[in-house]
């Protein structure tokens, strides 16, 4: 009896293709003595299809091929199970339709990772690996995320945001805005995106205007934080629940500009060593070199914003310490970090296979929590009422 | 189409029409009994002690209208009575419909009950044909099985039930086989604790499971689905590919019963409660009660697994031997045991000791035996790693079912248990007991007593009044009628007059308790409603 896991990737995101490089990698890792394993790869147009061939990345290389010889799906719930349903009569061989036990989204980015995958598994009240709806929100929102941590007095650099159409009636007031309350220079940053896709740096106030030009052209709300000089960025994943939580070790990863590029982050190692490493081949050091007292500050700091924050499986959180004050910030936070950051696991002890297995157990644990405290009213209230017309009686009788 | 016409104003299409009125009526009055065929679960063993209770009179006013009506027709006094009966046949007809409408729990047509319902049409038709070729006589057509049928679906329960014995057994037996498939399926990834015990198996195995549910994904037998087929519906309906535990539920009638038990699930890790005298008149001894409850000990070792034994049970240490058996109980010496047991407004508080590592656990969950039971499950959920201080997580969520031994506070401070919907003598005293433990608190207990015990009601009344004058430091009662024997079994014990009040009404009782509460009083509200009044 395997345990039919779904796993999600893909999506309407601007992370799409590093979406796919970390789900097929992870795939490759799963127990498949234990789970019988179901891609769901979801396009750039939001479609879903299954297929064996999913399984292998040389076939992502031409798509529309691809999809050709997979099987469009669709998911909804029936006889108190959630399953798997093919849109075409030929789907699979035997079953037109699967059960699905639990869900594993492997995605980034908006319309998915932000919550609105994890709405879609809650209404389905289907089991589902990693955070819930509204810390993977609050995690996608950088301002929010920033926000919450100072309710937690947790330590986070000072910011100013403001939306594209603010920007767009006054550009020179918001730009003196921030030069008034942040500084130059000045980090950009269009809210709602994930691994550093268009995060500049300006040293200026025309660099900040041009950076601001292209943050509005990717997000409806920008956030602009002070830039720190002497920076050093250090990454610590947390893996487990609101319950209790691991952190791992650290990481520095190498810097080619002054702050980590999409470039450096999925494609550089591509042009190295092939497609299928994404995140785990960006040159990095780990363990970061840090005395233990700071490295365990990190750690520890990791572990009370995942519980801040509520959120479950692993994720990845990003600090900046200011050389020049010898101060952590914490920076932002992947809810579904690239390649799961299973590169920090291997190193903390914990294999990917295992690593995997862990997260798939803390989607039940989080499941049966879910199940002893929810409870809907088994009878119907209506049943026992004698409903007055719609025509409009003369007082209702109940 | 004379002969047609001419049949038609016979009187043998007559007979006819009546005797498929009556085979209609037939199935409607199987529907009732059918129903108390499947509330008791479908065993003829027990359908026919309810009959005895329920139905005796009815049946026998029956037979005898059933005699003189048979004479009648022998007699050839044909026409009176056709009227009289095709009256009872509509009405019997629409008392059935009216029935299953206004049930609790009205028949469910189950695969089984449709299965009944086939074979019944297919035989009434059968005879019904049989009848009316054979007969030369058609008008005993009126004492047609159908008729017989109709006045007694008593009858036809037994009848179907022999019937389709064969046909039953098999699809059971098939049932067995799947879930034995299912299981096996899991490839020993599926652990199998079974729980056992003549007491508190089903308390145990609430506990148990919301302590492994910390940790595992588990499955528990609902309800008290006990027996093999509750079990194989168990498996075949509410296991799931992730289950990692499931913790089954196992009862005894009779000798065998825990090990065909076994045979199906095969368990990994044993938990006993207790052995005590129940089902006597199956086991006949409680050496018989033991070496059944101990079949579930022998299954575990077939694999080298543990079985976790209460051992605060005389029955079960007297006669352990050399079983290899963890222990656990209230006794020191045990691996896993309780100790420092305390009563209070928060519920009952105790250190549970847990092979060394001891947490201070409090429970909502009143009544000695939870302790044990308690114990007992926390030793079986350590020894699947979960954590003592996730132990004591899952024992504080715990609550009593209402009304029964449920510990509350009320506004004025005081706390009160309310055990309303316990109206059994043993209960009682057990309850009285729970109330006695909560010294040096100011204990108050207000009860009408025990109803509807029929001939034994004096008695049990005045000893449950000779308990409570030891248990409570006042006593309020309701009724004052009614409450006479339990005053005169108080009064048997030298109580002081002066603490005891006799109120006319519960709305009097609680105004008296009002007076005297205040946050150092417990009260316990015996089989009575109290939310009604305390608001």
């Amino acid at each position: 009896m395997k345990i039919n896991l779904a796993v999600f990737f893909g999506c309407r995101s601007v992370e799409h293709e590093v979406s796919i490089i970390s789900a097929v990698q992870a795939m490759a890792s799963m127990d498949r003595e234990k789970y019988n394993i179901l891609p769901v790869y979801v396009t750039k147009d939001g479609e879903s299809f299954t297929g064996e061939l999913l399984f292998d990345i040389e076939n992502y290389k031409d798509i529309p091929a691809l999809l050709k010889k997979c099987k469009p799906v669709t998911f909804l719930r029936k006889g108190g199970k959630v399953i798997m349903s093919g849109l075409s009569t030929k789907v699979f061989s035997k079953a037109k339709e699967i059960p699905v036990d639990v869900a594993f989204p492997i995605v980034h980015g908006t319309n998915c990772e932000d919550g609105t995958m994890q709405g879609f598994f809650e209404f389905l009240d289907l089991p589902y690996v990693g955070c819930d709806i509204l810390s993977s929100a609050v995690g996608m929102d950088k301002a929010v995320f920033k926000d919450v941590l100072k309710r937690f007095n947790l330590p986070v650099l000072e910011c100013v945001t403001f939306y594209a159409r603010e920007y767009a009636q006054d550009k020179d007031k918001i730009v003196e805005e921030v030069i008034e309350k942040i500084g130059l220079p000045a980090i950009v940053k269009p809210i709602n995106l994930g691994s550093s896709v268009d995060i500049s740096k300006a040293n200026d106030k025309n660099a900040l205007l041009d950076a601001i030009d292209l943050a509005v052209s990717f997000a409806d709300k920008v956030l602009v934080e002070r830039a720190v000089v002497g920076l050093r960025e250090i990454n610590c994943s947390v893996l487990g629940d609101s319950d209790e939580c691991i952190a791992s070790v650290c990481e520095e990863p190498f810097m080619t500009d002054e702050i980590l590029s999409y470039e450096d982050k999925y494609t550089q190692g591509s042009k190295k060593t092939g497609a299928s490493k994404g995140m785990a081949s960006l040159s990095r050091k780990i363990p970061a070199e840090l005395s233990e007292e700071r490295t365990e500050q990190i750690r520890e700091l990791a572990c009370k914003i995942f519980k801040a924050l509520g959120c479950a499986g692993v994720v990845r959180i990003d600090f900046i310490i200011d050389t020049q004050t010898d101060t952590v910030y914490a920076n932002e936070i992947n809810t579904i970090p690239g390649s799961l950051s299973f590169y920090l696991w291997e190193p903390t002890g914990v294999p990917y296979k295992e690593l995997l297995d862990r997260m798939i157990s803390l989607a039940f644990r989080r499941q049966r929590k879910k199940e002893e405290l929810t409870f809907t009213i088994d009878t119907n209230i209506l049943a026992g009422v004698k409903l007055s017309g719609t025509k409009g009686s003369k007082g209702s009788k109940i | 189409m004379n002969e047609l016409i001419q049949f038609i104003f016979s009187m043998r299409f007559f007979y006819a029409l009546a005797a498929l009125l009556a085979g209609v009526a037939a199935m409607f009055s199987l529907t009732l009994q059918m129903q108390m065929f499947q509330q008791n679960s479908y065993f003829p063993k027990r359908y026919l002690p309810w009959l005895k209770e329920n139905e005796k009179r009815k049946i026998v006013f029956r037979a005898i209208v059933f005699l003189l009506y048979a004479v009648f027709i022998i007699n050839k006094g044909i026409t009176v009575i056709t009227v009289a009966l095709a009256v009872y046949m509509v009405f019997s007809i629409i008392k059935s419909a009216r029935v299953q409408k206004n049930s609790i729990i009205p028949l469910k047509f189950t695969a089984r009950v449709k299965r009944m319902y086939f074979v019944f049409g297919i035989l009434l038709a059968l005879l019904t044909l049989l009848q009316f070729f054979l007969l030369k006589d058609v008008s005993y057509l009126f004492l047609s099985v159908n008729v017989v049928f109709c006045v007694f679906p008593y009858l036809c329960v037994f009848l179907l039930c022999v019937l389709l014995y064969p046909v039953e057994k098999s699809i059971g037996k098939w049932y067995v086989k799947d879930a034995k498939k299912i299981l096996d399926s899991y490839n020993g990834r599926l652990k199998v604790i079974g729980v056992t015990g003549s007491f508190g198996k089903t308390g145990t195995k609430m506990i148990l499971t919301a302590m492994l549910k910390e940790k595992y994904n588990v499955l528990t037998t609902p309800k008290n689905f006990n027996t093999t087929m509750g079990v194989v519906r168990t498996v075949r309906e509410y296991l799931k590919p992730q289950t990692e535990i499931f913790v089954c539920e196992m009862g005894a009638k009779k000798t065998g019963d825990i090990k065909e038990l076994c045979d199906l699930v095969n368990p990994d890790t044993a938990l006993i409660t207790t052995v005590g005298p129940q089902h006597l008149d199956t086991f006949l001894s409680i050496d018989n009660v033991f070496s059944t409850k101990f079949e579930l000990y022998d299954s575990v070792k077939l694999r080298n697994g543990k079985a976790f034994v209460c051992g605060d049970s005389e029955e079960i240490k007297n006669r352990i031997g050399d079983k290899e058996v963890v222990l656990y109980g209230t006794n020191s010496s045990y691996d896993y045991y309780a100790d420092n047991i305390s009563f209070s407004a928060g519920g009952v508080t105790f250190d549970l000791h847990l092979l060394g590592e001891t947490v201070q656990i409090t429970t909502k969950l009143l009544g000695s035996h939870n302790v044990l039971n308690i114990v007992g499950s926390a030793a079986v959920a350590h020894s699947y790693g979960v954590s003592p201080e996730s132990i004591k997580f899952a024992v504080s969520r715990l609550t009593a079912p209402e009304h029964r031994l449920e510990i509350k506070r009320y506004a004025n401070g005081s706390t009160l248990i309310d055990d309303a919907y316990n109206s059994n003598p043993v209960g009682c005293l057990e309850a009285c007991r729970v109330l006695s433990r909560f010294s040096p608190m100011k204990r108050v207990l207000i009860t009408p007593g025990l109803v509807e015990l029929g001939d034994e009601e004096y008695k049990h009344n005045f000893k449950l009044g000779q308990v409570a004058s030891e248990c409570a430091d006042f006593i309020i009662l309701v009724g004052i009628e009614r409450s006479r024997p339990l005053k005169e079994g108080i009064m048997s014990k030298g109580y002081d007059e002066d603490k005891l009040f006799v109120a006319a009404s519960f709305k009097e009782a609680y105004e008296k308790y009002i007076t005297m509460a205040d946050s150092n009083t417990v009260v316990l509200i015996e089989n009575d409603l109290p939310d009604n009044y305390l608001k």
